[in-house]
Parts: C-alpha cells; sequence; structure tokens
C-alpha cells in the first residue's frame, strides 16, 4: 500500500472533490425547484399543463442518465449555435433529469396533504398557487424529506457519470491519477472511503430531520 | 343575500349530488340545512363559494354569480368565511399565523395590524392565551374556536359552518356552539349545516331539510319544528329529537 500517492495528488483531487460537490448541489437544488413546479404542475386540472408536463416525466424517467448526459452536450450547441462547457452542460442535463424524479416525490408529498387543507386556503380567499405555497407545500416538504435525502445521495452518487464529456470530477480525476501512477488499489479504495463517508452523512442527517419532524408532530 | 337558482351538481351519470335546488337566504338571516348524511348538504354549502362547481343553474352572492367566468372568485370568497367539520386549521402554523395567513396575504394587510385584529378575535373566542401554540397543542373546542376566529378575521359577510361540531367530543360542542350564538346575535349572515337541533331551534331563522339531494322542506324554524309538512321530514324529527 503506497497512501502517498494520494496525500502527492491531493489537491489534484480534492479540486475534483469541489467540483463534485458543485455538481451536486446545483442539480439537487435545480432538481428539487425543478420538480416542484413539475409536480404541482401534474396535479393541475388544466390539460395543457398536465399533458405536457406528464410527458415530460415519462420521457426522462425513460433514459439513462448517461444518456441525457450526453444528448445535452452535443444538442445545445447545435440549438443555441454556442458551445457548451462541460459542467454547465453536466449541471442543465442534471436538473433537467433529476426533476422528473423530484416531480414524482412531490406528486406524492402534496397527495399525502388532505384535501380540507386546500379547501380551508381557497375559502380563504386564497388562490390556487398561494395555498399551494402557503399551505400545502410546507407540510408535504416534511412528509417528503426521507424520500428526498434517499434521492439526493442517489444524485451524489450518479455525479461521477459527467466524466463522459469530460468533466473532470473527482472519480474522473482519481481515474486521472491512476492512469499516471498506477496505483489502482490504493485509489479506487480511497475513493469508495470517500463516497461512502459523505453519502453516510448525507443518510444520516436525513433520518435525523426526520426524527426531529416526528417529535414536532407529536 | 345568496339566491340559489335551479342548481343541479353531479359528478357522473350515476352519481348525482343535487337535484334543481332552489332557495334565497336573505342578508342577516340564520339558516340550518339538515337532513340524513349523503343528502347534499355539504356539496350545497360548497357551491355557494364555489369550491364545488355545479352543471346547471346558478348561485348569486349579492348579486355575484358564484360560476360566472367574469367573477373573481377569490375575491367572493373572501368575504365568505368558511368553517369546516375537522378544523382544518394549519398545523404548520401558529394559532396566530393561522389566522394572519389570508389577511396579510389576500388583503394585503400589513403583518402587524393583522396580528391585532387576530388577538382581538382570539379574545372573542375565549382562546387569546394560545396565540403562540400549534394547533395540535389544542383542543379539538379549541381548534374550532380558532377556526371560527381564523375566518372572521377576512371580516365575511357570510359565513357557512359545515358540521361544525360533528367531530367534537360531546363535553366541547357547547362552547363553539356558544361562539357561534354570540356572532349569530351580531347579525352576521350564517349558513349552517349542523345536527345541532337544540341549536337550530334557539338560533335559526328558517330551516331547510334535504333528502338525496332535493330540497325537501324549507321553512321558518318554528312550523318547521311544530308543524312539519313532509313526511319524510317528520321521520327525520321524530328520529333526531329523541
Amino acid at each position: 500500500m503506497d497512501v502517498d500517492v494520494i496525500v502527492r495528488n491531493a489537491p489534484f483531487i480534492f479540486g475534483g472533490l469541489y467540483l463534485t460537490a458543485q455538481l451536486a448541489v446545483f442539480a439537487i437544488g435545480g432538481g428539487l425547484v425543478l420538480g416542484i413546479l413539475l409536480g404541482a404542475a401534474r396535479l393541475s386540472r388544466q390539460p395543457w399543463l398536465y399533458y405536457p408536463v406528464s410527458a415530460y416525466v415519462h420521457f426522462f424517467r425513460g433514459l439513462p442518465l448517461l444518456l441525457v448526459i450526453f444528448w445535452l452536450y452535443f444538442l445545445i450547441p447545435v440549438i443555441t449555435g454556442r458551445s457548451l462547457n462541460e459542467f454547465a452542460a453536466a449541471v442543465i442535463a442534471f436538473i433537467v433529469y433529476e426533476a422528473a424524479y423530484f416531480s414524482e416525490i412531490v406528486r406524492a408529498g402534496i397527495q399525502s396533504v388532505s384535501k380540507g387543507q386546500r379547501m380551508a386556503g381557497l375559502s380563504s380567499g386564497l388562490t390556487g398557487v398561494q395555498t399551494l405555497r402557503h399551505v400545502i407545500l410546507p407540510q408535504a416538504l416534511r412528509t417528503m424529506v426521507p424520500s428526498l435525502v434517499t434521492h439526493s445521495v442517489v444524485i451524489f452518487q450518479d455525479t461521477s457519470l459527467a466524466y463522459v464529456i469530460g468533466l473532470r470530477e473527482f472519480l474522473r480525476r482519481v481515474n486521472l491519477v491512476d492512469a499516471r501512477e498506477a496505483r489502482s488499489l490504493e485509489l479506487y479504495l480511497f475513493a469508495g472511503l470517500v463516497y461512502f463517508i459523505l453519502c453516510s452523512a448525507g443518510t444520516f442527517t436525513g433520518k435525523r430531520l426526520e426524527r426531529k419532524n416526528r417529535e414536532r408532530k407529536v | 343575500m345568496i339566491e340559489i337558482e335551479n342548481v343541479s351538481l353531479w359528478y357522473s351519470k350515476q352519481t348525482r349530488v343535487l337535484f334543481n335546488i332552489d332557495a334565497c337566504i336573505g342578508h342577516g338571516r340564520k339558516v340550518v340545512i339538515c337532513g340524513p348524511s349523503g343528502s347534499g348538504k355539504s356539496s350545497l354549502l360548497r357551491c355557494i363559494n364555489g369550491l364545488e362547481s355545479f352543471q346547471e343553474g346558478r348561485i348569486l352572492v349579492d348579486g355575484i354569480s358564484v360560476l360566472a367566468k367574469q367573477t373573481d372568485i377569490h375575491e367572493l370568497r373572501a368575504g365568505i368565511g368558511m368553517v369546516f367539520q375537522h378544523f382544518e386549521l394549519y398545523p404548520h402554523m401558529t394559532v396566530l399565523q393561522n389566522i394572519t395567513l389570508a389577511p396579510v396575504r389576500v388583503r394585503r394587510k400589513s403583518l402587524a395590524d393583522a396580528e391585532t385584529h387576530a388577538r382581538r378575535l382570539l379574545e372573542r373566542v375565549g382562546i387569546q392565551e394560545h396565540a403562540a401554540n400549534y394547533p395540535e397543542e389544542l383542543s379539538g373546542g379549541q381548534q374550532q374556536r380558532v377556526a371560527i376566529a381564523r375566518a372572521l378575521a377576512m371580516e365575511p359577510k357570510l359565513m357557512l359552518f359545515d358540521e361544525p361540531t360533528s367531530a367534537l367530543d360531546p363535553e366541547m360542542i357547547q362552547e363553539v356552539l356558544d361562539v357561534m350564538t354570540d356572532l349569530a346575535k351580531e347579525g352576521m349572515t350564517m349558513v349552517l349545516v349542523t345536527h345541532e337541533m337544540g341549536f337550530a331551534r334557539e338560533v335559526a331563522d328558517e330551516i331547510i331539510f334535504m333528502d338525496k339531494g332535493r330540497i325537501l322542506e324549507h321553512a321558518d324554524t318554528a312550523s318547521f319544528f311544530d308543524n312539519p309538512r313532509h313526511d319524510r321530514t317528520r321521520q327525520f324529527l321524530s328520529r333526531i329529537l329523541r
């Protein structure tokens, strides 16, 4: 075992981890915001909203993420005529793709709030959007916390897929170091350990949030 | 004034809920709607503020048609308070926040004004000391009184009550009825779906009796109880007044 290979390349590798973290934050934040909009739209009674959004969700849920990252990277320049850097392309691909998954979590969360709450909001003169924002969503988000955390952890793991368009995120950099130094065992064990610790921390935080919710409810 | 003209409501061909309902409820009147469960009482109530959209007929509230395209339904609802069987307080907000939400968001009141008004209303329904509590920390009777205060915060000209005491423990019913009786004395126009016949007799000006989606009887309170015209009404009353 040559642990020194990690120390020697630490700035390079952790620079990649920083990029991975950034990508995950944008993907989760953007995906959730778009997911809330899509999830709410799928519960709309307006056919012009419901059908296109449902089609969108089904479309992206039926594709591998890897393919979507590829597509966007090569498609966006063709459509807009401007080339896109790898990071921006990856962020857009993740948001567009994960929003479809988040929307399903959001939809289930909204449906878990009783119909009477919506009626109470509407009867007081609030609009549908105001009722959703002030009455339904705060309650829905609380029940959604466990699923949101689980899915966010999955997204964090999936950020490594951005290597296909040449983004030098954490795992890609480990890979590059290995190509130079030929220390596969140490490097990949280390990479696994980092993913494991960070994902466990995420899961643990989720559990704590869940418990806190339950205590407040009693 | 509420004018209900020939209103029919159905969810599908098999499930018709309301059949050609006609009724007129004058300003300041207290009208109790009663009848067996499934008779369409609550649905009719929800038609009045457009929470339920009916397929035929029309309902005018102070001359404004509830379902007409040009009607600002949110503005109309803001002037109609509604109280629900299961309270429907917002569980993630304190009592005070429950009451100030609509005045701040719909009436664009400042939070300070809304809170001052909310505290006055809480005093009126007798639970000023619970302003900072969450609904789950209150008894059912207290929750329903908060719900009434919340509806009153919009200064409605009309109040709708949908079985406000049906989900309450027996010992809490009276405290809610007392608040409603006070409100009635102040001249509020009230439409109430309730099984509290003692309350109805004492407070209501008129009684509407419904069965299977139709109004069978609409009479002033005294003649409804003393001289029910319809067999079905007599049957219902004999069962409920024991």
